[in-house]
């Protein structure tokens, strides 16, 4: 009997103590202990009941239309190969998971604002805005990772689908679906936690404090009320919240009951749906690329020579880039030695095993970024000099929140070279980095070139943790973008958010092409 | 990457190493991060303050003057800060309550704020008021009071900011508060029909404003002053309101635990010096808080004078901050 | 009106992404009904992209393909006389042996009476009865392979394209599954075509073999003297000395 791999427990160990520790010495921080009177009453208030059933209503509804959405626009993307730039339009689907939020307010604002090319007036403010928002976040996203599903689909289905001729509604249900239902969970939870902690997107185009999330609860405890156990009962409420949706969600997957096949999709294709799908692909590259397009428009309309013969802002990226790379090389291999173990579960039927081990490594995500700097700033700062410990720290943290990223991208790859090869490799008696080389490597190489610019644009458009330590000398390209807003600059902010996308649309570009070795996902 | 982050940590080491074989001693400041920014009053304060020291002056720049004070609290007696300087006379009650300030012993009678200043732990530095800022080209006559603009069904649409994650949103919730007292919550939901949206930071409402989403922005009297200096762009206004605005007062006070309480009283008497004080007009867009009025930049001379400057007393908003915050959500949530 | 299936001219160029390369290919042949004619030659020497013109998941460039003298390449891979089996992945693996069977019929599964009965009748002649409601993963390689040839029947095309269905089975499956299959073509005045590596396999189906080469048909012969023919180069590279 083959034995399961053990490389995920020290991972997961390590991540437990990251998000435990914080909490645990947040909670010997003096304040108001969550037990006393004051205290309970917040528990007990209307408002936090509000906040609750608000952040899970628009996560949900967030989540059900960027996943929705993402379905056709994928299905079109994966039925229709030779789309013009597709390569180039899949990049761009990488780039709204960098934009900082404020900039991503401003690019929605341009496009559906009062004196925007859609004008929406008064009512983007509210449901409508955070809707609009969430969907340019994740849909993309969401149309990424789920693409490889259809190449999961095996080249025979297609040809039995055509003799049987199969309509689009059959083909959907009887080859897509099953094909989907390994990944559209994992992909969903991923979606709804980002929405769940969405903050400032939340907030602005919420139109009033109707809109709060749980995230800016937890903000409001740490900061203004300065009450961290509070904070961190209302992190582990947040926390046990998303692990209920995704045991929930983890039911509905079902994985493949045939060995996976990796084939170039020969669906058949009429002019009509071609028709189709031509204009849906248009629809969504639109929706994406407009806000992307409003941030560029301002930014040639800003002093785009002084902005750029700033050297601070070559530091930054530099500086960016170190953190969003080491971050994403972390986040991989975290991801890898957790995956390692769970495929070994599934190739031994240990399925619901394998999928909790996947699942901790990524619902580590919702625990605020807040939380865990500042509870491990109160472990560090007595003991050592924090600015020494900014730079690991905040890549660590990064690495953290890359986690699900990394996970949902080899996720697939890494069970269908275990259920493959596993047994040739045991007979053969190729192991260890042998195997890797060989064996795991070139089939994973696109989904790790994938996952380390996912990883890194992620990094490098954050701005949570670096800005909790307040080091001296180290900036990165978001918090020069802010420090520049806060400055009055905005239209010199519009063209430092204009050089991160360029920027990280490059390191995608370069990340995916030499690990990825090309081609698209 | 270890090997870089290594190399970063022997580099700053490194330069302790050196300083401290010059004999230089370091200076270290807890700020907001838009203070020490490339566009704020820090790069220039840094630099008139080591030529008259022979110190090494070192900004830690936080989010907030709000981050500031929980970032203290976190490190309480091990704090490395030796000056704090950016909290508000929103906070400072707080601040003084952590016990963690020295008496900074230093007169503050140069003072040109519009009240007399008799703290004995903080010294402001600058100050300013809020109000809500207009384009004069889209908006001819704008409300002339608050009650005008709760109350009048045609006043133009507002961006303000969060009390609970901003400091001009925890302004605006104060200025209510002094002007309609317990009738507050009333006055808010009149209010809130006219509020666009409520966001964040002052960044993400005065972007938005600038974009054209709403005619009136809450920000500050000086902001105009900017666009003119900068910009030589003359568009922009505060709108006077005859009830009086809310007035921010920005203070810096010592630690208790510095080991370089002598360096530090003297920046304390530099923040005091012109030098300092004719900084902070065009970096960071306030009154400065002891500087005679020929001193000033011209722009600043066409700005609005507030009739009445309101604050409350720190103790007060210490006591009941929380408590008006719930009572405005409770207003907002209908 | 000549009943039989008849190729000329038959012409593809097949591109290999891989190495970028093209291989042109022209096909001509003739199968009688009734018949199983076997297809053998090398790897890559065209014979799976010949079933795939037939059924028209390529379409080629000239040449015709007549059924009866009709010509059926017009028609789309659905509205062609075709039945594909492969070798595997014949089988939806989430829907059971009824549902998959069914799908020949009607896609929608919307079966009447009659059609829910061939579908039963199907099973029976392929010694299934009592496996409806089995998912293919429960089902042995050969018995998989049993439901493939059933839903093939239901669909009452003509044309049987088989490439390597019995490649993964063994020999006592292989000979048992060939008689069953080589009944049904008899009787029913199919026409099968079946592509293998296996002369055995040839030997037992089929009365006449065609030799595959380098993209076009190099011969067509009685099976024994095909696999018996020395003469030709290829076929004894192919054959290997015995």
């Amino acid at each position: 009997m083959h034995k399961p791999g053990k490389s995920a427990y020290p991972v997961l160990a390590i991540l437990a103590f990251m998000v435990l520790a914080p909490m645990i010495a947040l909670l010997t921080v003096p304040g108001t202990s969550f037990i006393e009177s004051e205290s309970l009453a917040f528990w007990k208030s209307a408002y936090l009941r509000r906040v609750l059933i608000f952040s899970l209503w628009q996560a949900f509804l967030s989540t059900v239309l960027s996943i929705s959405l993402a379905l056709i626009v994928a299905r079109a993307f994966a039925r229709h190969g030779k789309f013009p730039y597709r390569s180039f339009i899949l990049k761009l689907f990488g780039l709204p998971l960098v934009v900082p939020a404020v900039v991503a307010v401003f690019g929605i604002v341009s496009v559906f604002g009062s004196g925007g090319w859609i004008p929406l007036g008064r009512s983007l403010y509210g449901l409508n805005g955070i809707l609009l928002a969430h969907i340019f976040f994740n849909l993309p996203l969401a149309v990424r990772l789920l693409l490889p599903a259809w190449q999961s689909i095996p080249k025979q289905h297609w040809k039995l689908a055509q003799q049987l001729g199969l309509n689009s509604w059959q083909q959907w249900k009887y080859l897509e679906w099953p094909a989907l239902r390994e990944n559209l969970p994992g992909v969903g939870v991923l979606v709804f936690m980002l929405c769940l902690t969405s903050f400032a997107v939340v907030l602005t185009l919420g139109g009033g404090p109707k809109s709060t999330t749980l995230e800016v609860a937890i903000y409001q405890s740490l900061r203004f009320d300065f009450e961290p156990s509070q904070a961190v009962v209302l992190a582990v409420l947040q926390f046990s919240l998303c692990a209920i949706v995704a045991m929930f969600s983890f039911r509905l997957q079902k994985l493949p009951e045939v060995e996976i096949t990796s084939s170039s999709l020969q669906c058949p294709v009429d002019l009509k749906t071609l028709a189709l799908n031509s204009i849906i692909l248009l629809v969504a590259v639109t929706y994406v690329a407009m806000p992307i397009l409003a941030m560029l428009v301002d930014a040639l309309n800003g002093p785009i020579l002084q902005v750029l013969m700033n050297p601070k802002l070559w530091r930054s990226a530099a500086f960016s880039l170190i953190i969003g790379l080491s971050a994403a090389m972390l986040s991989v291999l975290a991801a890898w030695l957790i995956l390692q173990s769970s495929s070994d579960l599934y190739y031994i039927k240990q399925k619901r095993k394998a999928g909790y081990l996947e699942m901790v490594g990524s619902i580590v995500y919702v625990v605020p970024p807040l939380v865990i700097g500042t509870g491990l700033f109160v472990l560090i700062a007595p003991r050592f000099n924090v600015f020494d410990w900014a730079i690991p720290i905040v890549i660590l943290v990064n690495a953290m929140m890359g986690l699900p990223f990394a996970i949902r991208s080899l996720g697939p790859t890494m069970r269908q070279n275990k259920m493959r090869y596993q047994r040739l490799c045991e007979s053969l008696n190729l192991k260890g980095w042998d195997r890797f080389k060989t064996i795991d490597w070139p089939p994973l190489r696109k989904p790790i070139g994938l996952a380390m610019a996912l990883v890194t644009a992620l990094a490098m458009g954050d701005l949570g943790v670096i800005a909790l330590f307040g080091t001296p000398e180290t900036t990165t390209l978001p918090l020069l973008l802010y420090h520049q807003l806060s400055a009055y600059l905005m239209s010199e902010a519009a063209v430092t958010a204009a050089f991160l996308l360029g920027f990280c649309l490059l390191v995608f570009w370069l990340l995916e092409g030499l690990i990825g070795g090309g081609g698209d996902a | 990457m270890s090997r870089i982050t290594q190399a970063l940590i022997a580099v700053s080491c490194l330069l302790q190493f050196v300083n401290a074989y010059a004999g230089k001693q370091t200076l270290t400041i807890y700020t907001y991060d838009s203070f020490t920014s490339d566009w704020g009053p820090g790069p220039l304060v840094k630099k008139a303050f080591e030529e008259q020291c022979n110190c090494t002056l070192e900004f830690v720049g936080l989010e907030d003057g709000v981050a500031l004070l929980s970032r203290l609290k976190l490190e309480a007696a091990n704090t490395k800060a030796d000056i704090v300087l950016g909290i508000d006379t929103n906070l400072t009650a707080e601040a003084r309550a952590t016990g963690l300030f020295e008496a900074h012993l230093i007169s503050a009678n140069n003072t040109t704020l519009p009240t007399v200043w008799n703290d004995q732990y903080f010294l402001p530095y600058d100050y300013g008021y809020f109000a809500f800022v207009y384009n004069k080209e889209l908006l001819s006559n704008p409300p002339t009071s608050l009650k005008e603009l709760v109350e009048n069904a045609d006043a133009p649409n507002i961006l303000i900011q969060d009390p609970r994650t901003s400091t001009p949103g925890l302004g605006m919730l104060l200025w209510m508060k002094k002007v309609y007292g317990d009738d507050v919550s009333i006055a808010w939901k009149k209010l809130s029909k006219k509020i666009v949206t409520v966001s964040k930071g002052w960044s993400e409402a005065y972007g938005l404003f600038l974009k054209g989403e709403a005619p009136m922005v809450l920000s500050y009297t000086t902001s105009p002053a900017y666009h003119i200096i900068a910009e030589d762009d003359q568009r922009f206004a505060a709108a006077s309101f005859v009830e009086g605005h809310y007035q921010q007062i920005e203070v810096a006070g010592l630690v208790a635990s510095s080991k370089q309480k002598k360096l530090g009283r003297e920046f304390l008497q530099f923040m005091m010096s012109e030098k300092f004080q004719s900084i902070i007009p065009t970096t960071n867009w306030m009154y400065p808080a002891a500087l005679a009025p020929t001193k000033m930049p011209p722009a600043f001379k066409g700005l609005i004078k507030p009739s009445r400057s309101l604050l409350f007393d720190d103790s007060e908003i210490a006591a009941n901050r929380k408590l008006w915050v719930n009572e405005w959500l409770e207003a907002m949530a209908e | 009106m000549v009943e039989m299936l008849s190729i000329s001219q038959l012409s593809f160029s097949y591109t290999d992404t891989e190495n970028n390369s093209v291989m042109p290919m022209s096909f001509d042949l003739q199968a009688e009904r009734g018949e199983i004619l076997s297809l053998i030659g090398p790897s890559g020497s065209g014979k799976t992209s010949l079933l795939n013109l037939i059924a028209g998941f390529n379409q080629a460039s000239d040449g015709k393909i007549l059924l009866d003298d009709k010509e059926i390449q017009q028609f789309a891979p659905a509205q062609r006389p075709v039945s594909m089996l492969f070798q595997s992945h014949n089988l939806f693996p989430h829907l059971d042996v009824f549902t998959n069977i069914a799908l020949g019929i009607r896609p929608s599964l919307k079966l009447s009476n009659e059609e829910q009965q061939a579908v039963g009748e199907a099973l029976v002649t392929l010694g299934l009865e009592g496996f409806n409601k089995r998912k293919p993963g429960q089902l042995s390689g050969g018995q998989q392979q049993r439901v493939a040839i059933a839903r093939a029947l239901v669909r009452q095309h003509e044309i049987l394209l088989l490439d390597e269905p019995f490649a993964a089975l063994g020999p006592a499956m292989r000979t048992e599954l060939i008689e069953v299959l080589k009944e049904l073509v008899s009787r029913r005045k199919m026409i099968a075509l079946m592509v293998s590596h296996q002369p055995t396999d040839a030997l037992l189906a089929s009365k006449r073999t065609a030799f595959i080469d380098n993209g076009g048909v190099t011969s067509i012969q009685e099976t024994a003297d095909l696999l018996n023919n020395r003469q030709r180069k290829e076929i004894l590279n192919y054959l290997g000395p015995k």
